[in-house]
């Protein structure tokens, strides 16, 4: 048997997965909707990786979970190495370009930027209080717009004279889309205006003060997205990676630092027929009433997080 | 509470007085109100919670900062438990006007207290010192005000002090919870003392405990120095444990900002603005001075990374970040900017705090 290591990334809008080996290389991967259930998905992501993956010969001997809802995504499939997001990105993108200088990363609902030298995470900043200018942004235009979320690029490489939006909040970009199509723009100008508006707010929030050297890596699910990708490429005038699997570079990074990790533990496809459901009840022991996160498999108590104090702790 | 029956005296008009919760400086509050003055019993306000930040952000303007509502919900907690004199410090931003809008706030509430807003004395004059003095107690002694003064003054720094130390050493405590517990009772200690002796013994005695709690300390540990908004960076409600949290990854958590130091020690720090003529040329707000210099301090003592701390909105706290970034990319010292308001989340925290650990860590590792 030759071993193989699971990497899962569960974000808010999308979770990903994938299976390597020692030398990286991907047996199996899924990319699917959380659609608002990370315990759903991530039995439907297990099926799916399972019928790619060769059970015959290769076992995984270890797990990694990251993204938002890595601890409870963890506790389910035993996960031998939880991380956040943000070195599970640096790790990914630093394992599979080690020169990288700049790792720009737009996801569902987050936005971060990691400098990197000499291979090391150096620096970084995540978007605080305020999604503007995330993938959430780009698929609620894009239903205005009444199209898909993925023709947006197309849509943005017709326009010749994109169309300027405010995009400082996401509220008032919307108002300013909506005023430029009733003036008359048309709908390839203002979708490459809001393009241009999800750099322009991103160079300005995330990463303000950041010294952005090339080579740089684009990813995230909006790196998906060829008119983003051009309108970077515009603003920092140098040339933008964006890797094929670099919507899975989460779930590459967690499945990177699970096979680096010391914890080994077999995983057991069985977890997509197990039944998990979780119970939210508030401590009430004193006034600051802690919401306190109970995960049950069947109906033992697997695990329980959200207590601030001793006296919140669930046995 | 009148622990001397005799300075109660019948017939006295016994003032119920408050202060805000603050950090663990209630402590000091409590006792130079019950010492200091003859006819004051101090009204504890509850511990902060969900519940306190619910209650002041419900009556706080949407866009104020987020210690106003923390500070007007345990207001509103001290008026509940009884107190009737509220206290409200003054401040050199927006905390200079917070106590009058507090107050209508209050009244139109419906709350009847008495109101003593500092900001009203702030003239830096001994004369009008005297006057809020005579004001809570017209009886004034003062030999004994003043003596009470420099016992509080002392609880202020040893409880500077202790905490400073006790945020160094818990992430590496070997006995699993020692040194929590000597914090804790430490604490327990100066919200009951009675005396300066009080004060003197229990300091004594958290300082030989954390001689003696055996520490698993690597030889260089990565350290990290806090700073940012007078409220925040010091009141772990507020900001939401950070310093425990990352004392608990194994890090060493450095804080210069706090009470004694901002308000006692300033002035001990010998040329503050020379110091850091190149990165900024005029004072600017009420920490950010301070703040500036700490950063460089830190910057120049090796330290393995830098975390500043403000509410949403803090004016101060965010024109000094172009100066912390010059800090950051002259030094190379990473550094993380947290901005708090009412709905900032303890995961969306840790996430960030992780990343930021790893980040140095491994830096620290790939340097050496």
């Amino acid at each position: 048997m030759k071993q193989a290591y699971l990497g899962i990334d569960v974000g808010s809008i999308s979770t990903k997965g994938v299976i390597i080996d020692d030398g990286n290389k991907i047996l199996s991967s899924a990319y699917i909707w959380t659609e608002g259930d990370p315990i759903g998905a991530c039995k439907r992501l297990v099926s799916l990786l399972e019928k790619q993956f060769d059970k015959e010969n290769w076992q995984i001997v270890a797990t990694g979970t990251t993204g938002s809802a890595r601890k409870l995504v963890g506790t389910i499939v035993g996960a031998t190495m939880v991380k956040n997001e943000i070195t599970a990105h640096a790790v990914g993108t630093t394992t599979f370009y080690p020169e990288v200088r700049t790792i720009l990363e737009i996801g569902g609902q987050d936005s971060k930027i990691i400098l990197v030298e000499n291979g090391v995470a150096v620096d970084y900043a995540m978007n605080t209080l305020c999604a503007a200018g995330t993938g959430a942004f780009l698929s609620s235009q894009a239903k205005r717009l009444g199209i898909e979320v993925e023709e947006i690029g197309e849509y943005a490489a017709r326009s010749e004279h994109p169309t300027q939006i405010a995009a400082r909040c996401t509220v008032f970009a919307e108002s300013d889309l909506v005023h430029k199509l009733q003036m008359g723009h048309p709908r390839e100008d203002v979708i490459a205006g809001v393009c241009n508006a999800v750099v322009a707010n991103y160079l300005n929030n995330v990463g303000k003060g950041k010294k952005i050297l090339s080579p740089v890596v684009f990813q995230g699910g909006v790196s998906k997205n060829s008119g983003v990708v051009a309108a970077f490429e515009k603003a920092l005038g140098c040339k933008v990676t964006v890797d094929e699997n670099g919507h899975l570079m989460g779930a590459l990074g967690a499945a990177i630092l699970a096979r680096k990790g010391r914890g080994r533990r077999v995983f057991d496809f069985a977890v997509e027929d197990t039944e998990f459901h979780v119970r939210e009840a508030g401590c009430g022991r004193c006034p600051n009433n802690c919401e306190i996160i109970c995960v049950y498999s069947g109906d033992t108590l697997i695990d329980s997080w959200g207590n601030r104090c001793e006296r919140g702790a669930v046995h | 509470m009148a622990r001397d029956p005799e300075r109660m005296k019948k017939g006295t008009k016994i003032i119920h007085g408050a202060f805000p919760r603050y950090a663990e400086y209630n402590c000091a509050m409590k006792y130079m109100a019950e010492h200091g003055f003859h006819n004051v019993k101090f009204i504890m306000p509850p511990a902060l919670t969900k519940r306190t930040e619910e209650l002041g952000a419900r009556y706080s303007p949407d866009f104020v900062c987020t210690p106003f509502k923390t500070l007007l919900g345990s207001l509103i907690e001290a008026l509940e438990a009884g107190a009737d004199t509220l206290v409200m410090a003054h401040g050199y931003c927006r905390l200079g006007y917070y106590g009058e809008l507090m107050e209508q706030i209050l009244r139109d509430l419906g709350y009847e207290f008495d109101f003593i807003n500092l900001s009203d004395y702030d003239t830096w004059k001994k004369r009008d010192w005297l006057k809020v003095l005579k004001r809570i107690d017209p009886k004034l002694n003062l030999p004994r005000l003043i003596q009470t003064a420099r016992e509080t003054i002392r609880m202020v720094e040893h409880l500077d002090d202790a905490t400073s130390e006790y945020y160094q050493i818990c992430g590496f405590d070997a006995t699993g919870g020692g040194c929590q517990r000597a914090y804790r009772s430490f604490l327990a200690a100066l919200y009951t003392a009675d005396c300066g002796a009080d004060i003197e013994n229990a300091y004594k005695r958290v300082k030989q405990e954390f001689q003696r709690i055996p520490l698993n300390k690597p030889k260089r540990p990565l350290r990290v120095g806090i700073l940012g908004e007078f409220y925040t960076v010091m009141d772990p409600f507020s900001n939401l444990n950070l310093e425990q949290k990352l004392a608990g990854m194994g890090v060493e958590v450095h804080r210069w900002m706090n009470l004694s130091n901002h308000l006692i020690h300033y002035g001990t720090v010998k040329n503050f603005e020379p110091k850091i003529r190149d990165l900024c040329e005029y004072t600017m707000g009420p920490t950010s001075t301070a703040n500036i210099w700490y950063a460089k301090t830190c910057a120049e003592h090796g330290y393995d990374g830098l975390i500043h701390v403000k509410s949403a909105n803090c004016t101060p706290e965010i024109d000094i970040m172009p100066v912390l970034q010059n800090i950051s990319a002259d030094y190379k010292i990473p550094t993380l900017y947290l901005t708090y308001d009412s709905q900032t989340s303890d995961v969306g925290l840790m996430t960030r705090l992780e990343a930021f650990y790893d980040m140095i860590e491994t830096r620290k590792r790939a340097l050496s």
